[in-house]
């Protein structure tokens, strides 16, 4: 019928010239997908002058339409289609029907409809211990739009995979981090409204602007002409994170005059219910200006960041929860002059800044060419002492547990003093506060205490200060119907300065450059403890460090990339089929601007440095000098990938198709140098990460029912992994080195949207069935920090698997009795597998939905189980297992992998839009976690740490630390849109 | 419509309006509500808590008692560890806190009271026997291994609650001794010498030291399969009984050096008469002695002033450790006057000195180290 009415509108244009009656203006253009350019069928397209409808109009099968009959003048054009972010356009009508030619809509997830994205959390988790980061909004796919946005409460990882296997662009440029590779969310977070528009891909499958890997590719548009037009305001409060943000944002949108400009400006503010010390105070702004010359030349220039200043939160272990009785406490904050003040915050003002050229000589062909600068600060603050006891409230050592656990053989029998320390966690009196809190007045009473203003206690802020030159440059070709070519190239620059800087003195006037950890060992070699021995040599003192100054370390870390890329797509009929393949060069080196006393290297002339008789150069055990300054070796790594992809559309909305790839990615700097903060040294045996990956889906999406099904199947070998901690049995700080770990993650991926009898009202779920382990025996080399001694060079024997002993029977008193084959061996009946931890292996979630008239309502249930905590290899080693020859219990017990709690979720969310003469004003509200549920633990990790048994016989695990949902908590947001 | 609408913006504006955000301190605002010092009134002198003491019966205070004194010792080179001592007239006394850099809590010279509510007093060092004798009375916590009469008191609000902060004062003049000291049987409870800061006039080097090394750190450390005695003969050569070492103590770095360069191969595996009839030589391997523990160790260097004989006992982490003892002083052509706690161990005198500058020669009253 609609149809039917759009061509006799066209006949009637045409062939009854009578009507010249009316004005000849007007506009045409076909309404195209932003991703894949495909035709949007459906979709509808509004007219506006002075906020007055000029007329509705539906396109047609190919998305095209043509309004006729307008007056000349500036005209607003709106058009919509379900599944896809509206598009507002400001057009002059001039005489003539005006071809638009195809105008681009983003898609959204399915959900989009009912639930604003501005929702959506900011996540900056490098510092709560978590690696992964929000899942990205899919469009048209069941699963991952409800995966991707309702599991980020327990921290879902897709597939198991670790965050940098996602692939992040901005304007086709990755942005994932050059050091660690980790996806850079938090760039933007605040500028919800200008990343909205992207472009999002799945697992292997390739984008426009990426080959990408395996665990699929973003890119967010973010130039002007992408930001919804308009202006859009909004305010939100939620109760588990930051009280208050405002956003505003308008964006031109597309003009006559081929001028589009954007602004955004948003403000964080406020802590929350759940989290003490947590707390926002965060700017963002975006500027952007665009202008397209002619239909070929666009050129945009636009620029953002967020300052700002946000108190985090840290693990703690059971026993502090307990004895606090809440799961959500805090131990990084105290009270100073009546107010909380946190320890550690996160204080971040990285500029990032954009000029992208595209070049569209066709609708057949595109190029794109984008330079983007990311520099400024990003600095984590945290408290910093030398000679001074722990500050921590938590410490271990002022927990009851550690002056008594029931294991007698832990050597820590004393009731009456656990009992004071128990006291002074839980009495209710204020003044106790001291000792569950950080006491900022004692550290001050410290400082001011000290002979001549030397501070003891600082806070202290590291940084990583990045200067990222990213040049991207991708085509796509449509060379024909059947086939379509896209490529690109991408060169990156990066140099980060990571250095540690004083932040606050605490009430002292210095504090002194020494080397607390080398103290430990070198206290009588002035030399050896200082942290910059040139300073020392030249003014025979160390350099007393005031607010503000660079102490501890000081060094670059320089990345440069290069790759080549190209992915040929075929289409022929109901069947696809693309072919990708990706070629790179990875370097990257360290660069130390102080030379520490306990890493002096050489001298300019390559001698080696002897101060009063005490040669400070150091060599490892193959006889390379190590040294704390200059630039480093530079690792070198060829990388490649291929992909391939088959697909068959049939009649009806069924899809099947199958991806494959071969991925060798070179390791990230941070896994690669042992101890960047002191010296050069770089891993030994380390080489490219392999990823073999291969996945098989179908999909439905008709007639409102949309369903997809997924297996896969991945294994990623030749990783490795650096740590470093304190070793009681070396009484040092030590280095852990680990190369060969391997994992295999394969499962199934189910999501189903079914619609009801009842208008509006669907069904939907989503299943994640995972088996994501550990397959390997990596290798360790454990050194001395202090002097880059080898301590241990050995496998770590139980990193994938936990042993089974056979149990003959069981003593009188209880405990277990292995069984011995003739040889005397312990006799091992299976294995218990060690899974990639800190993400539910099973997810599930089940929601009804209504959806009516701009009103959504919507209560889901989820599920999750088979979540493990992140292991440290520490307790897999033989080393650890001591004692195992004699007891394999103990062998069973150190490797064992904790597995957390199944838990169920309930959550509702209700939401209205209106729109009024071309205005869209609405609120959405989300109730999380409904029943309240305050024990689901959502990761955490081991510490990597050993008690010793009274007769050093064997040892025992450190308390693991823990991460916890907050409660019962909603989130209001309200948005107005002109 | 309209009225849903502004009755839904009022809503949030209520909302945000009743928001109870917690005040956030994050700039440099340098108030701070300062510990202003205490004075309570002693009870008891510290020699009265001595002779509460019974040899080998450690017992719990159930009273308000309290002791107060100057701080004589300081943890901060690091020849002191996780205690300090307090003097008064009648005789000095360890309180075992347990925590690290006490000194920046309790300084040289300030006045500290502590009151004994639930604290144990009882004796480190006593040894029964013909070459045994009196240890120390101590302050600390009770010890339910047995392995200790007391433990460390370690826990925050008992810190807190019971060692007190008074005022800062000078540190006491330390009591010079020459010739008078105390004898094996005595300790707090009969010296008034004990436990106080005492200058020490002419000491002589005896040539002999001690320390009890360990093989294996991983290892229980009270098996003699894993003890190594420099003491006395074993692995000294004729009268020599340094055993080639010649610093006051020695770090982990100045520990390998002697290890390595084989001075100790002699030295037997075992402790007391107890030996496995190994020697350290038999660990040399490569020349690293793998297997050995490599770590900073203690050592008692023996003095004597006329014919008393004090251990002068060093820690191996202070930061005085690898000090050399001049060549004059280790031949015994030179003596040294030494400022330190005098403490009583299994009968046998020892001093510990606060810092390098401690050590005096006789003869000019200089400083040895500069």
């Amino acid at each position: 019928m609609k149809k039917t009415i759009l061509t006799l509108f066209v006949l009637f244009a045409v062939f009854f010239p009578a009507a010249a009656q009316l004005p000849d203006g007007g506009v045409k253009g076909t309404v195209v997908d932003r991703a894949d350019r495909s035709p949007v069928a459906n979709a509808r397209v509004e007219i506006f002058r002075d906020g007055n409808s000029g007329g509705l109009y539906d396109c047609d099968v190919e998305g095209k339409f043509l309004l006729a009959g307008y007056d000349d003048g500036d005209w607003s054009l709106l058009v919509m289609a379900p599944g896809y972010l509206p598009v507002q356009i400001n057009i002059t009508i001039a005489g003539a029907v005006r071809d638009l030619f195809t105008i681009g809509l983003t898609p959204i997830k399915a959900a989009e409809a009912k639930r604003d994205d501005s929702e959506q959390m900011e996540f900056d988790l490098a510092d709560t211990g978590y690696s992964d980061a929000p899942t990205v909004l899919f469009a048209n796919d069941v699963y991952s739009s409800i995966a991707g946005y309702s599991f980020g409460s327990v921290r879902f990882k897709n597939r198991g995979y670790n965050s940098e296997t996602q692939d992040v662009l901005l304007s086709g440029v990755s942005l994932n981090d050059a050091l660690t590779g980790y996806s850079p969310w938090s760039l933007w977070s605040g500028l919800n409204e200008i990343t909205r528009s992207k472009a999002s891909t799945l697992s292997m499958e390739a984008s426009d602007f990426a080959l990408g890997g395996y665990n699929g590719v973003t890119n967010i548009f973010a130039n002007p002409s992408s930001v919804r037009s308009g202006l859009r305001v909004s305010a939100l409060t939620n109760s588990a994170m930051y009280r208050l943000r405002l956003m505003l944002t308008y964006a031109s949108g597309k003009k006559d005059n081929g001028w589009s400009y954007a602004f955004s400006a948003s403000g964080r503010f406020g802590d929350n219910d759940w989290v003490k010390g947590v707390f926002y105070r965060s700017l963002a702004y975006y500027a952007g200006v665009e202008k397209s010359f002619g239909d070929e030349h666009t050129l945009s220039l636009f620029t953002f960041a967020n300052p700002g200043i946000r108190g985090t939160q840290n693990a703690s272990t059971q026993e502090v929860y307990d004895l606090m009785g809440d799961n959500m406490y805090n131990a990084n904050w105290g009270y100073q002059d009546g107010k909380r003040r946190n320890s550690r915050m996160r204080k971040t003002f990285e500029p990032v800044t954009v000029l992208k050229y595209e070049y569209t000589p066709s609708d057949r062909f595109t190029s794109r060419t984008t330079l983007l600068w990311r520099t400024g600060l990003n600095g984590y603050t945290a408290l910093d002492w030398y000679d001074g006891q722990d500050p921590r409230p938590d410490y271990y050592r002022n927990l009851p547990s550690y002056a008594y656990m029931e294991e007698e053989d832990m050597d820590r029998s004393n009731p009456d003093k656990a009992d004071w320390m128990r006291y002074a966690w839980t009495a209710s009196s204020a003044e106790f506060e001291k000792y569950r809190h950080v006491d900022w007045d004692h550290l001050y009473d410290v400082n001011a205490a000290s002979p001549g203003g030397r501070s003891k206690y600082i806070q202290q802020e590291r940084h990583v200060d990045q200067n990222d030159i990213n040049l991207a440059e991708s085509i796509r070709w449509r060379a024909s119907d059947l086939f379509t070519l896209t490529g690109g190239v991408r060169l990156r620059w990066n140099r980060s300065e990571n250095y540690n800087q004083v932040c606050d003195l605490l009430g002292g006037k210095y504090f002194l450059n020494i080397d607390s950890f080398a103290e430990r060992d070198f206290a009588v070699s002035e030399a050896k403890v200082q942290n910059d021995l040139d300073y020392w040599i030249a003014h025979g003192e160390a350099e007393k460090i005031k607010s503000g100054g660079k102490y501890g370390y000081d060094y670059l870390a320089q990345v440069r990339r290069a790759s080549l890329w190209a992915n040929g797509r075929f289409h022929v009929g109901g069947f696809d089929a693309s072919v990708g393949v990706s070629a790179g060069y990875d370097a990257f080196w360290r660069e130390g601007l102080l030379r520490k006393g306990l890493f002096a290297g050489t001298d300019d002339w390559g001698r080696d440095i002897i101060i009063d008789g005490v040669n400070l150069t150091t060599r490892d055990s193959k006889g390379r000098v190590v040294s704390s300054k200059g630039k480093s070796e530079v690792s070198r790594f060829f990388t490649y990938s291929a992909k391939a992809m088959a697909a068959y559309t049939l009649v009806g909305g069924h899809r099947i198709w199958a991806d494959v790839g071969f991925f060798n990615d070179a390791p990230t700097f941070s896994e690669a140098f042992i101890s960047p903060r002191t010296r050069n040294s770089l891993m030994d045996g380390i080489t490219t990460k392999k990823t073999f990956s291969t996945d098989i889906n179908y999909q439905l999406s008709h007639n409102g029912y949309n369903a997809r099904l997924s297996l896969y199947y991945t294994r990623i070998w030749d990783q490795s992994d650096v740590m470093s901690f304190y070793d009681d049995s070396q009484h040092s700080f030590t280095n852990f080195a680990m190369t060969g770990i391997s994992q295999r993650h394969m499962g199934l991926e189910l999501g189903v949207s079914v619609p009801l009898p009842v208008q509006g009202l669907s069904i939907s779920g989503v299943l994640s069935l995972g088996e994501h382990i550990y397959n390997s025996t990596p290798h360790m080399v454990q050194t001395i920090d202090n002097s880059a001694e080898i301590i241990r060079d050995e496998d770590v024997t139980w990193w994938d698997r936990t042993p089974i002993f056979k149990i003959a029977g069981y003593a009188q008193d209880g405990s277990p009795i292995y069984d011995q084959d003739i040889q005397g061996n312990f006799i091992i009946t299976g294995y218990k597998k060690h899974y990639v931890g800190g993400s539910p292996q099973i997810a599930a979630e089940l929601a009804l939905n209504y959806n009516i008239k701009y009103w959504f309502i919507e209560v889901n249930g989820q599920c999750f189980a088979r979540t493990f905590l992140e292991m440290n290899p520490l307790y897999r080693t033989d080393y650890a297992c001591k004692g195992g020859d004699q007891n394999p219990g103990i062998i069973e017990e150190m490797t064992a992998q904790e597995e957390f709690a199944p838990a169920f979720i309930l959550n509702a969310s209700v939401g209205k839009s209106w729109f009024v003469k071309g205005n869209q004003l609405g609120f959405s509200l989300s109730l999380n976690n409904m029943t309240n549920n305050r024990n689901v633990r959502t990761g955490g990790y081991e510490q990597t740490r050993l008690i010793a048994s009274s007769g050093k016989d064997r040892y025992y695990r450190f308390p693991s630390k823990y991460f916890y949902m907050p409660g019962f908590n909603y989130m209001l947001n309200l948005y107005f849109r002109f | 419509m309209k009225k849903f609408v502004y009755s839904l913006a009022l809503a949030l504006c209520a909302v945000l309006s009743s928001c109870d955000i917690e005040p956030l301190y994050i700039e440099t605002d340098r108030n701070w509500k300062h510990t202003e010092p205490r004075t309570l009134q002693p009870t008891h002198t510290i020699q009265e808590l001595a002779q509460m003491y019974k040899t080998g019966k450690p017992f719990v205070v159930n009273t308000d008692l309290i002791i107060g004194g100057r701080v004589i010792s300081t943890d901060q080179p690091g020849n002191f560890y996780k205690s300090f001592y307090i003097q008064d007239e009648t005789a000095g006394i360890e309180i075992k806190v347990g925590r690290n850099a006490l000194y920046n809590d309790y300084k040289q010279g300030q006045w500290v009271y502590v009151n004994c509510r639930d604290l144990y007093v009882g004796m480190y060092g006593y040894k029964a026997g013909n070459y045994g004798g009196s240890g120390m009375v101590q302050i600390g916590f009770s010890d339910p291994t047995g392995e200790y009469e007391t433990s460390y008191i370690e826990a925050p609000l008992l810190i807190d609650t019971r060692i007190v902060r008074g005022l800062q004062d000078e540190v006491p003049e330390p009591i010079v001794l020459s010739r008078q000291f105390p004898s094996s049987s005595d300790s707090q409870a009969t010296s008034s010498l004990l436990g106080k800061l005492v200058t020490i006039r002419d000491m002589y080097y005896t040539r002999e030291n001690f320390a009890l090394l360990y093989l294996d750190s991983t290892k229980d450390k009270k098996l003699y399969t894993n003890r190594v005695f420099l003491s006395d003969t074993n692995g000294a050569s004729g009268d020599d009984k340094t055993h080639g070492i010649t610093t006051w103590a020695m770090s982990k770095s100045k520990m390998t050096e002697y290890l390595c360069a084989g001075l100790w191969d002699s030295c037997q595996i075992g402790s007391g008469s107890t030996f496995t009839g190994q020697t350290l030589a038999d660990f040399r391997g490569d020349g690293t002695y793998p297997g050995v523990e490599k770590a900073a160790y203690s050592i008692s260097q023996y003095f004597k002033a006329g014919t008393q004989e004090i251990q002068v006992r060093t820690s191996g982490f202070c930061k005085f450790a690898d000090y050399e003892i001049p060549a004059d002083v280790l031949s015994g052509q030179r003596a040294l006057d030494m400022t330190g706690v005098l403490t009583m161990y299994q009968g046998s005198l020892q001093l510990v000195v606060n810092s390098q500058d401690d050590w005096r020669y006789s003869d000019t009253g200089e400083k040895i180290y500069r």
